[in-house]
């Protein structure tokens, strides 16, 4: 197993411009023991679609300055991006290849697409990423889960053809099975009711130990995101599309339930439960095989109660998925994702979260859980 | 995502040409962790002081070109507003805004996406009405800032 940083983590950082680019890739070099992977989101980290020939130098004198290693670009599908007409499969095809081609010039072995990118997207740019040798994974994202066709349909055409350019890009957090204590605060400060949160954690408790009084089944290929949106819509008007409404209904329920007078945010809340993925371990330890690289998604790591220096994320089953992982021979990259600092957005930057600290303490636990980064003679 | 910073706090000035002031602008960020392309950028709810500025009094300066109006933006396919820069979104109003505080509510409307969704056909037609949340997924609430206005500029 092999430790990286995707810099996604240090959006906000970015955006502030407290941390330069440079200043990312030498915090990953310098400051995590262990740790050399470099993980990007291209429209982020970028000037784009053409980031210019003296910065592709700058970016491998960064890499050997630093002691890095280019891994995994992260690319987008803006399906819009025309305005006139909703983009064809060959056009994201398009897309996706010029993605490759940037991939390759910035020395990445991986490209990552997104949760949504269609297979047939994939397939159609991948005779350019084995001419390239850059391999193409999807991003498998909560609440979908490694069972399941998005999969499935990834597996089948690696057994039928034998690419080795093709895989998965587990995002860990579908091995979460709470919301994030962060995510709920959050929404309390925006005014949802503390019993909502109590509801949205008894239901993820629920779901987890499989007597949930309803099935996801016929939800999981929908983002986050878009359940989300799909949810506020239900409950203001009642509408949604049929293969949602057996949850839907039960969820209002249950939120009725658990949260005297609940406003539109509290039901909301409480169905975050629903956002869990609840994927199983050993589906993982099956796949492992076909993992390109991972994002060790996180929200908040905090320190373990009686164990000084040590942290964890409370939502996130990181111990189940690191040893699934390993027993199934993967070794690749886990390259941490903060995510969490989007949750104290709504705060003065004072009180917003301090990203380097936070993937600091990530990878303390990354070393404990793989071992990778630590002295032998202190294993 | 980034509530309070999506316009900086001291950037709200009148927009003068040829000495007359001609409308009042403000610097913006993407709301998101990426740039996009700046064909999906389809406007701001904002409202000033109680007043309803809509899209098309809006223009908007960024990658060193003068403002365009979003109907021009709309087909520039192959121009990126990256996540690094800061834009300036001009307003058109005759005499600008008074000095000293104002009240702006303010929602950015960015088309970007994960993937194909249902509404895609429905926003090719037309881009969603802005100040609704949709088409502005990372920060889908309308944001309320409270900026001084102190002077106006030459534009």
């Amino acid at each position: 197993m092999k430790l990286g940083v995707s810099l996604y983590s240090y959006q906000q950082s970015h955006f502030f411009k407290e941390l330069t680019l440079e200043d990312q890739i030498r915090e990953v070099g310098e400051n995590l023991p262990g740790a050399d992977g470099i993980e990007i989101v291209d429209e982020m980290s970028l000037r784009y679609p053409d980031p210019g020939e003296d910065f592709v130098r700058q970016w491998h004198g960064w890499m050997e300055r630093y002691g890095t290693v280019p891994v995994t670009m992260d690319v987008a599908l803006d399906v819009l991006q025309f305005r006139d007409h909703v983009m064809s499969t060959e056009e994201a095809v398009e897309r996706l290849e010029r993605d490759i081609r940037l991939a390759k010039r910035l020395g990445f072995a991986n490209v990552r697409v997104l949760s949504a990118c269609p297979f047939d997207v994939m397939a159609g740019a991948l005779p350019l990423a084995e001419n390239l040798d850059i391999r193409l994974g999807k991003e498998i994202h909560q609440p979908m889960r490694l069972e399941g066709q998005q999969v499935s349909e990834i597996i089948e055409h690696i057994e039928r053809t034998g690419t080795k350019h093709m895989g998965i890009v587990p995002d860990f957090g579908i091995f979460g099975f709470r919301p994030s204590e962060v995510l709920l605060a959050q929404y309390e400060r925006r005014g949802a009711k503390a019993e909502a949160s109590a509801a949205s954690v008894d239901l993820s408790a629920l779901l987890r130990s499989g007597s949930a009084p309803f099935d996801l089944s016929d939800i999981i290929n929908h983002t986050a995101g878009n359940l989300r949106v799909a949810f506020k819509q239900f409950i203001n008007d009642g509408t949604c599309v049929p293969e949602m409404k057996a949850v839907f209904s039960v969820l209002k329920a249950f939120a009725e339930e658990r949260v005297p007078r609940p406003g539109e945010l509290d039901y909301i809340v409480v169905a975050e439960a629903i956002m869990q993925s609840n994927t199983s371990l050993e589906t993982m330890r099956d796949l492992a095989k076909h993992v390109i690289s991972c994002h060790g998604k996180f929200n908040y790591m905090s320190e373990i109660p009686g164990r000084p220096g040590q942290y964890q994320d409370i939502a996130i089953d990181y111990k189940g998925a690191i040893g699934a992982l390993v027993k199934g021979g993967f070794d690749g990259y886990i390259n941490s994702e903060y995510e969490g600092q989007r949750y104290f957005q709504d705060r003065t930057r004072a009180e917003m979260m301090d990203e380097v600290d936070q993937v600091r303490r990530h990878h303390e636990m990354l070393r404990r859980l793989t071992g990778v980064g630590i002295p032998a003679e202190a294993q | 995502m980034f509530d309070n910073y999506l316009i900086r706090s001291d950037s709200l000035r009148n927009d003068i040409v040829d000495g007359e002031v001609v409308g009042f602008s403000m610097a913006v960020r993407i709301a998101n962790y990426r740039g996009v392309f700046l064909s999906l950028h389809t406007g701001y709810y904002l409202v000033v002081d109680g007043v309803d500025y809509p899209r098309e009094v809006q223009t908007f300066e960024v990658n060193g070109q003068p403002p365009r109006g979003f109907d021009e933006i709309k087909g520039c396919v192959w121009e990126h507003w990256d996540y690094d820069d800061e834009a300036i979104l001009h307003v058109a109003k005759p005499g600008g805004l008074a000095l000293g505080a104002h009240v702006i509510q303010f929602q950015q409307c960015v088309i970007a996406a994960y993937g194909y969704l249902s509404t895609d056909e429905e926003w090719v037609k037309a881009p969603p009405k802005t100040g609704t949340g949709a088409g502005s997924d990372k920060t889908p609430q309308v944001i309320t800032y409270h900026l001084e206005l102190n002077e106006g500029v030459e534009a």
